[in-house]
């Protein structure tokens, strides 16, 4: 049984076909990147796969039953989480607030739960430590810089505990040292079991963590296949050089 | 060490001051016996408890309602109509009328809350006026335009007539407090502000987002039933023009913003503020809609202003003369050594 | 149900629902172009009902006349509005406009009854208060008349934003923002000129108001909301769907205030908003633009 896989997913915007017929298969416990030029439909790819948008067709199957046309929060509770682009914080509650509001199980007891000085807070307290932001607890989130916003926003989203994080260019934006302090935290929470499927244009980063790469083109999976295929694959030097 | 004395200190003076806000509002009714002292301490009671209920979905989830006179009239009619068609026990009708609004605030809820933001407001709009149709059209149960009388609480003293309602509304003003409290604190209450925050983001996270904003809804028109039927059973006396004109509601989101929706005690401050005024302008200057120009410019000046509200405002010019006095702030130093780390990052 | 009484309903509801065409389209207009609900656009309407009624009764001046002065100093009230209040709004807009306009809308009723009472007032003119027919159907003059006008205005803004190169920029606007500006266009001039446009159709919708029904201060509540329903049918933001759905709406209203009652033909409007929030939640008419509100 494939651990994640959707089957010729599509979807257009006004005759566009953003994504087009997508079979994509990932492994459990694997690193993979999803890579392709501007506008071949990656982030498109993510929303479709997490309930954002509505697919025109095909299938999105995870652990063996379909996720394909849930809502968000519902893909959300089965264990796929995402962060997103351009970072998406509350910005105008604090960082330790952002940690509480992602939903691990759904229940009236759970919700009704202590948050702010229970058990929550604690895992939270935790969560930020490990991302060294225990100090900014107490600042709103808009105050902090973009790559410790990065930060926050995978640390609030494993708070929700998922198994299969979709990251949409967590590079992007911040500096080579930010990026090494998230790439090692995204190789330390492979390692402890989460499988991540990644969205990436820094190819030194995206051969250098992944272990499968699957390369879209205008919409459409053109190879799948270990960093060094796809490196070598004349169909990815044509999308991203050709015309 | 200074810290946690501080913290100390703090606590102590906010707990007093709680304490002794309750023993006040206690003692209202005998430090200030006169009737129509007494009428005004239970309008402000009860506008603090109605602003509090609004501002449940409001302050959480940033979806303003323009339509909670609606929520009140129903509240209103469904007790009176308990009342005296059915003989039923005033008080428990009281109860039953949050109930009843909560269960119609389910479906009015799901209407509403279908698109976002601007049909919400549209559909809570138009709700007055369907409620006021209704109330019109449907004489055989409301009594039509002439409206629908209710006999008087027996038993008590003419002078003592305002007292039984002044702490039924200040019941109900605890309960929504307790309320408003408990979901600040709690998961709930972060998936609504997250919500107001960015939807998206909060359903990815897993926050059912649609739920989240109904319960907020049917807790906030609930609690404005209650105030609608306690209200009715004080009146006596009820008709479809005045609860169900948009004033009531806009009187409720006027002293919420005032106060401050994103605190606790905000709202309930700024009917604490603006009641009795209110009250003052309409026993003065109340055939000449002066009240009303009032309302109006006041609320245009809050928006435009001071959009906090008054508490939030406090509280922030507060921190800021403390991080301005004990040098620059923790939280400042660490942001600024890590976009040292990341300089070329922005 | 004689179908001659049926057929004179239909034609008093076109000549209705011509009339809540314009003030919908207004209405419509100002949430297209800045994503704000206008709650003090029926304020404005009775506004303008009151200053024509007032240079009639006061100045003798023609209602048709008093268009000349109120239509320009609407319009420039509009653009005021938006530059000095709306356009300075900073945080959760869309939220915070709602109220803004009901502080306007508010305001403009406190006044109104401060100056004038809140005492019922109408404006009957003598060419108004008669009527004529027309193969049996009877046509009142100031439905008439409040149609004709309605039309003209309605054409007049329709053919602006079609073919003008301001209606241009300004469905570039009201479809993005952002691209529009990044392409050159002054999008806060054109959110301006935009609100503007809509309080002007406002004061030639508020004069048709006062020649038709009778009017006061408060009575706008009522008719925001009955427009508001109109402009949910039609799709937020879409003008022609708007204009389509207050057709329908005054055809509705009108058959089934002849067939039930008054209090139906009220309630109609309302039903209408609930069964498109169920069945099409961005309008019968709206189209792309009203996907995300």
């Amino acid at each position: 049984m494939t651990y994640f896989s959707t089957y010729s997913l599509s979807r257009s915007f006004g005759g566009v076909r953003a994504v087009n017929d997508a079979t994509v298969e990932i492994e459990q416990g694997k690193i993979s990147a999803l890579i392709g030029p501007n506008g071949s439909g990656k982030t498109t790819f993510f929303n479709l796969v997490t309930g954002m948008i509505t697919a025109d067709a095909g299938k999105v199957l995870f652990k063996g039953s379909s996720i394909g046309g849930l809502k968000p929060h519902q893909v959300a509770l089965r264990g796929v989480g995402r962060t997103f682009q351009i970072t998406r914080l509350f910005r105008e509650m604090t960082v330790l607030e952002n940690m509480l509001v992602p939903v691990r199980r759904f229940g009236v007891r759970e919700l009704l739960k202590d948050a702010v000085g229970g058990s929550e807070a604690a895992r939270a307290m935790l969560w930020l430590d490990r991302v060294g932001l225990t100090k900014l607890q107490g600042e709103p989130a808009a105050n902090l810089s973009y790559g410790q916003q990065k930060l926050l926003e995978l640390a609030s989203l494993m708070m929700s505990e998922p198994e299969l994080v979709l990251l949409d260019e967590p590079a992007g934006g911040v500096n080579p040292v930010m990026i090494q302090r998230i790439s090692g935290l995204v190789r330390e929470l492979n390692s402890e079991g989460t499988t991540f499927f990644i969205v990436e244009h820094n190819m030194p980063l995206v051969m250098d963590l992944c272990d499968h790469v699957v390369v879209f083109d205008a919409g459409i999976p053109i190879a799948k296949g270990t960093p060094d295929v796809i490196r070598d694959d004349p169909k990815v030097i044509e999308a991203y050089l050709g015309g | 060490m200074l810290s946690g004395s501080k913290e100390a200190i703090g606590r102590f003076v906010k707990w007093g001051t709680l304490l002794l806000l309750v023993c006040l509002a206690l003692a209202y009714p005998w430090l200030f016996p006169n009737p129509y002292l007494r009428f005004v301490g239970v309008m402000t009671v009860m506008y603090m408890g109605l602003a509090t209920s609004w501002n449940l979905m409001a302050g959480n989830t940033g979806y303003v309602s323009l339509g909670h006179s609606a929520f009140f009239g129903v509240g209103a009619y469904f007790t009176g109509i308990m009342i005296v068609r059915f003989d039923m026990p005033p008080f428990a009708m009281v109860a039953a009328a949050g109930v009843f609004v909560g269960l119609f605030a389910i479906v009015i809820g799901w209407l509403a809350l279908r698109t976002r933001d601007a049909s919400f407001v549209i559909v809570t709009l138009a709700l007055v006026y369907i409620m006021l149709l209704l109330a019109q059209g449907w004489r055989g149960l409301t009594g039509g335009s002439s409206g629908l009388s209710l006999p008087r609480m027996e038993g008590i003293g003419r002078e003592d007539a305002h007292v039984p309602f002044y702490f039924a509304f200040l019941i109900l003003l605890a309960v929504v407090l307790f309320t408003t409290w408990w979901i600040g604190r709690s998961k709930f209450g972060m998936g609504l502000v997250a919500i107001r925050g960015d939807e998206d983001k909060a359903a990815a996270l897993g926050v059912n987002t649609d739920l989240y904003k109904l319960i907020a809804f049917v807790l906030s028109a609930g609690f404005t039933g209650i105030g609608g039927g306690i209200y009715v059973y004080w009146f006596s006396y009820i008709e479809p023009f005045f609860v169900f004109s948009i004033t009531i509601g806009v009187n409720m989101i006027l002293m919420a913003l005032l106060g401050g929706t994103r605190s606790l005690f905000g709202p309930a401050l700024g009917a604490l503020l603006l009641v009795p005024g209110t009250q003052y302008l309409i026993g003065e200057y109340g055939s000449t809609q002066l009240h009303v120009v009032l309302t109006g410019l006041l609320l245009g000046a809050i928006v435009m202003v001071l959009p906090m509200g008054i508490i939030p405002s406090l509280r922030s010019a507060a921190a800021h003369l403390w991080s301005a006095s004990s040098g620059a702030s923790s939280a400042a130093t660490c942001t600024e050594s890590d976009e040292v780390a990341e300089g070329v990052g922005r | 149900m004689s179908s001659h009484l049926l057929l004179q309903a239909v034609v008093l509801g076109v000549l209705t629902g011509g009339v809540y065409s314009l003030w919908s389209a207004g209405l419509t207009l100002i949430f297209g172009v800045m994503r704000v609900v206008n709650i003090a656009h029926a304020a404005f309407l009775v506004l303008s009902a009151y200053l024509s009624w007032f240079a009639y009764t006061e100045l003798g001046i023609d209602p048709l006349l008093s268009l000349f002065a109120t239509v320009p100093a609407f319009f420039v009230v509009g653009v005021l509005i938006q530059r000095l209040l709306l356009a300075r709004l900073r945080d959760h807009v869309t939220m915070m406009s709602v109220l803004l306009t009901t502080a306007l809308a508010i305001t403009i009723e406190g006044s109104l009854g401060m100056l004038w009472t809140g005492s019922h007032r109408g404006i009957e003119i003598s060419y108004s208060t008669s009527s004529f027919s027309l193969a049996g159907i009877s046509f009142p003059s100031d439905q008439v008349i409040g149609f004709v006008l309605a039309a003209l205005t309605f054409f007049a803004l329709f053919m602006l934003l079609r073919h003008s190169r301001y209606g241009k920029a300004l469905r570039a606007t009201i479809q993005n923002p952002d691209a529009a500006s990044l392409l050159g266009i002054k999008t806060t001039t054109i959110q301006g000129i935009g609100f503007g446009l809509g309080l002007a159709t406002a004061a030639v919708g508020g004069l048709i108001l006062g020649l038709i029904h009778p009017f006061f201060p408060a009575t706008h509540w009522a008719w925001i909301a009955r427009i508001m329903a109109i402009i949910v049918l039609g799709g937020l933001g879409s003008v022609t769907g708007a204009a389509l759905a207050a057709l329908l709406m005054g055809v509705i209203e009108s058959v089934v205030l002849v067939t039930l009652s008054p209090v139906w033909a009220g309630m109609i409007f309302y039903l209408v908003l609930a069964g498109t929030l169920v069945f099409r939640p961005h309008g019968f008419f709206g189209g792309r633009l009203a996907e995300r509100f």
